[in-house]
């Protein structure tokens, strides 16, 4: 049970830059998800975290140690690998007992807090099976049961659900919630899926090319993302981002005219808002466009539409219906509208 | 993995490379610019009832004495390389200045023993590596397309003419091909000809070693390939003969690309191994009219009063130059990938 | 494989492949057989100046033997000449390399498998150009230092040069195996409280055990059929089998012995004839290994 602090962490192979000055402080008990897209560098600050990988510069303190110098053993963390990194010849119940065998636990002690790993992870069952007569769920619970069978300063999980299928992805995601929820150790998760970590976070670390881009919890990454990589990562559909330009309060570009937004910006900027902060109207001041494809989901009707260059789509009723190619007018709230530095990307503040 | 436990780990192995390779390959580099002491020869009188006469001795003593303190003998910078048992430079502008034509140059340049040696090396070489890779090849697509029940009393045998001790297999193969033995008693019913001997003349042993080669490397060629065609896509075989390609232009086109990179290794791994060829001419006792370079520092190393040390250690050092010039298209692949990469 | 008509290939193909199989099968098995057979015969029918057929029907074994096959070969060569000697060596030296080789061979091949640093590159080339090394060339460089030092003839002295001279060839095959491995399982471990030699020892050994086994096959072929060092670097007492049939060649001819030559060289390939019987897996693996990494 410990805060880590990540102070000016940074990775370099050469003159390769893997992870950038990663500044972060994690509070005790804390779930957080690292997320990015891959080679973002998410795994490899998980990777210096738990000592298989060189710190270049920059300090982690795991609670009051300053772990930078330690081998991986020493560091007090427990992992759950992508690929699971079970012990092919031994059997679930060995896997389990190694970290507290090879960490010389008085062996009285083996059998119960085995049996009581097992049973959080529902693995009673199977605990004399080989890992290669197990499926994929269960293999990830050995994984699960391995990491929980002691009782470390954090666990790291690096992607531990990417291998799983969709179905059992969900549940799976879950238990790991509620694993944590119980067992209250800080916990670092990476991730690629957005959905796990919308779920899974107490706060998110959205990563990319080895820069933290932004840190806040799930609701406020979605609502108000900082830049737009964020803005284009987040939700699904992701954010519709349009290049334009804004002059007292309008913004327009081809097909498209918003006003009402603030004022105190012009010149090139690029707009943002999300496929359902649109809404089917005729009015003057938004998208007016041919339909270039019509998704059914069910639930609802996604419309493709060609704005400024740029595919964008909308959500829709699902009793929508319309021809490609025929004239659709979209209006867009402007209090619902991102606005981004053209630039930079960076968020541009939007106090009218 | 840090520094420390890299080395850690690789220390060992390390260690026994430089000591009993790196030094080695050293040592023969400064042993062959070295030379075996003369021996030391002291004028004595001997006296005796007919009179005093002078007669020249061996000093064992003080031979002994000289080899002690300098065990390595005396210095002779490049003149060993030079000399007539290795590059004779003399000899062979001699023999360029003063000949009958090229056949002449050829048969006197074969009479020099380290041409002689590289002459059967290069040539055993480069003819047995292809053939013994297209032999395999050909074994690996006949192996390929029988019954499964077939192919593991079959791989069994294949291996048998590789796994099995050169000087061996060379001896079982010498004693059927003697005049004596199975085959040459019977090559000589079919050409009808009593005095036919496959050891008698140059060329029909060269011919003798070189289908020895084949067969032992041939195996190597069948298994590698063998693999590679179980690991051929089954998609662009089938799409192939959708499109409408032949069984040959199956092979052509699919086949033989895939097994390209295999080819490469495989032809690595046989030039390595073949220019060494040594074990062979020991046991088809071939020396007369075969030689190779391995061979010929056996030979200089084997003598039994006084081994030629310096001459052993230049013909390696050639032999060594020899090797690195045939790795060095690969070694310069490696690095090229290497640098790429990183 | 199933006949269907759309594998079913002509018959003038078939059979020209057939045909060549069988003819390769007896190019690459016949010499075997045939000494293995004559190997139990006289050297009048073995080698026999009137008519190779004595070999097949045997008439002066049984002229000289009163049976149409004789062990006479095998007692001269293992009894009369000490061949039995030539075995133990042979024993002791195959076993000692191959387990010498192998626990450096698995530290080394490890350790370049798990470290992505430069130096593993120039390692790896290095073991590369050593393997290429004709050995009779690293022989020439043994001879003077090891007669200074007089450890010349010595069992011990040919074991650890043969270990050497095997290294090479080990690293580049035990650091493809454990590539195989993911590195996913000694991270575990090592998250899970090992050091690295214990995540090695005790979590990815025991995964590695038809990589170490294979590995071991070729060491063993390596040491018992090495020539070149074996033939130079130990004494008349201390010679393995191969050398010492070599040396039988130089004296059996004279003396009429030559049988002896041929019952020591078919004892040598017996054991070679197991191994490929019990291991044939694992040689065609260890053989293609080298190739798709390489």
């Amino acid at each position: 049970m410990a805060e880590i602090r990540l102070n000016n962490v940074c990775k370099r192979w050469g003159k390769v830059s893997g992870v950038d000055n990663f500044d972060l402080h994690i509070k005790d008990e804390e779930f957080l998800v690292l997320l990015g897209p891959s080679g973002c560098g998410k795994s490899t600050t998980m990777r210096m975290i738990a000592g298989l990988e060189d710190v270049s510069s920059g300090e982690i303190w795991l609670g009051d140690r300053m772990v930078n110098k330690l081998e991986p053993k020493d560091r007090d963390v427990s992992m759950v690998f992508q690929s699971y990194g079970l012990y092919p010849n031994m059997t679930v119940y060995e896997n389990i007992r190694f970290p507290i065998k090879v960490r010389k636990v008085p062996k009285e002690l083996h059998h119960e807090q085995v049996m009581k790993a097992a049973e959080m992870v529902d693995l009673v069952d199977f605990l004399h099976r080989k890992p290669a007569e197990l499926s994929g769920g269960q293999r990830q619970r050995v994984a699960l049961g391995r990491a929980i069978v002691r009782k470390p300063t954090v666990f790291l999980m690096d992607e531990p659900l990417s291998n799983l299928d969709a179905k059992l992805r969900v549940s799976t995601r879950a238990e790991i919630k509620n694993l944590q929820f119980r067992l209250k150790t800080t916990t670092i998760y990476v991730t690629h899926d957005q959905i796990e970590a919308m779920t899974l976070a107490d706060r998110v670390v959205v990563m990319n090319l080895g820069r933290i881009q932004q840190i806040a919890t799930p609701t406020e990454i979605y609502d108000n993302p900082a830049n737009t990589f964020v803005a284009g990562f987040i939700g699904n559909p992701a954010m519709n981002l349009i290049k334009g330009t804004i002059e007292s309060g309008v913004f327009s570009a081809e097909n498209i005219r918003i006003e009402g937004l603030p004022s105190q910006h012009s010149g090139p900027i690029t707009l943002g808002f999300r496929a359902e902060d649109a809404e089917l109207k005729e009015v003057q001041n938004a998208i007016n466009a041919p339909v270039y494809a019509m998704e059914l989901l069910g639930d609802s009707s996604m419309i493709a539409l060609m704005v400024g260059g740029e595919l964008i789509n909308i959500k829709a009723p699902k009793d929508f219906r319309a021809e490609i190619g025929s004239q659709v007018s979209i209006g867009i709230n402007p209090s619902h509208c991102h606005l981004f530095d053209a630039e930079s990307g960076d968020r541009l503040s939007q106090d009218i | 993995m840090t520094h420390k436990t890299f080395f850690a780990f690789i220390f060992p192995s390390l260690l026994a490379m430089i000591l009993f390779i790196a030094l080695p390959i050293g040592s023969i580099v400064v042993q062959s610019l070295h030379v075996e002491h003369p021996r030391v020869l002291v004028e004595v009188e001997n006296c005796g009832p007919f009179g005093c006469e002078r007669e020249t001795r061996v000093d064992t003593a003080a031979t002994q004495a000289l080899q002690e303190a300098q065990p390595m003998g005396q210095f002779n910078g490049l003149g060993t390389y030079f000399d007539r048992r290795h590059l004779a430079t003399e000899e062979v502008s001699r023999i360029f200045s003063d000949n009958e034509g090229v056949a002449d140059i050829a048969r006197q340049m074969y009479n020099l023993p380290f041409y002689k040696a590289l002459s059967f090396t290069l040539v055993y070489t480069f003819i047995v590596t292809p053939l013994g890779m297209a032999l395999g090849f050909s074994i690996a697509l006949a192996v390929n397309s029988i019954p499964r029940f077939l192919k593991g009393p079959i791989i069994f045998f294949s291996l048998l003419p590789m796994i099995v001790t050169p000087l061996v297999g060379s001896l079982i193969l010498f004693w059927m091909i003697n005049t004596q033995g199975v085959i040459g008693s019977n090559l000589q019913l079919l050409f009808d000809d009593p005095d036919l001997s496959l050891r008698a003349s140059p060329l029909l042993t060269w011919v003798t070693l070189i289908v020895y080669g084949v067969w032992s490397m041939a195996p190597f060629s069948f298994v590698v390939f063998y693999a590679g065609l179980q690991t051929v896509p089954s998609d662009t075989l089938e799409s192939a003969k959708i499109d409408g390609a032949s069984r040959w232009e199956r092979i052509r086109y699919v086949v033989i690309p895939h097994l390209i990179p295999l080819a490469t290794f495989v032809a690595l791994v046989q030039l390595m191994d073949n220019f060494r060829v040594f074990e062979p001419i020991v046991g088809f006792s071939a020396e007369a009219n075969a030689t190779s370079l391995s061979w010929n520092i056996f030979n200089d190393l084997r003598g039994q009063v006084d081994q030629q040390y310096s001459s052993a250690a230049a013909t390696s050092v050639l032999t060594v130059f020899g090797v690195v010039v045939l790795l060095m298209p690969v070694l310069v692949r490696l690095w090229r990938d290497f640098n790429r990469k990183a | 494989m199933e006949q269907t008509t759309v594998n079913r290939r002509p018959l003038l193909l078939s059979t020209t492949s057939s045909l060549f199989l069988v003819l390769w099968l007896i190019v690459a098995a016949f010499p075997f057989l045939w000494t293995v057979w004559g190997s139990f015969k006289v050297e009048a029918d073995f080698f026999s100046r009137e008519n190779w057929q004595l070999a097949i029907t045997g008439l002066n074994t049984i002229g000289q033997t009163g049976s149409a096959f004789t062990g006479d070969g095998y007692q001269g060569a293992w009894i009369e000449r000490d061949f039995w000697k030539a075995a133990w060596n042979t024993v002791i030296v195959t076993v000692s390399v191959t387990a010498i080789s192998l626990v450096l061979g698995t530290l080394g091949g490890y350790a370049l498998a798990r470290s992505a640093r430069r130096y593993t590159l120039w390692i790896l080339i290095t073991a590369l150009v050593f393997r290429a090394m004709p050995h009779i060339t690293l022989v020439s460089g043994y001879m003077l230092p090891f007669f200074e030092w007089n450890v010349w003839g010595a069992l011990p002295t040919a074991i650890i040069v043969l270990v050497a001279i095997n290294q090479p060839f080990a690293l580049w095959m035990l650091h493809s195996f454990f590539l195989s491995i993911p590195k996913d399982l000694d991270e575990s471990a090592m998250v899970d409280g090992c050091t690295r030699f214990q995540a090695f020892r005790q979590v990815v050994i025991p995964v590695m055990w038809p990589g170490v086994i294979t590995t071991g096959l070729f060491s063993f072929l390596l040491a018992y059929n090495d020539f070149a060092v074996t033939a130079m670097l130990l004494n008349q007492d201390n010679q393995t089998m191969v050398p010492k049939i070599a040396s039988f060649l130089g004296t059996v001819q004279t003396e009429g012995a030559v049988m002896y030559a041929v019952a020591a060289v078919v004892s040598a390939t017996v054991p070679l004839f197991m191994l490929v019987m019990f291991f044939q897996r694992q040689i065609v693996s260890g053989l293609t290994a080298g190739a798709v990494k390489g």
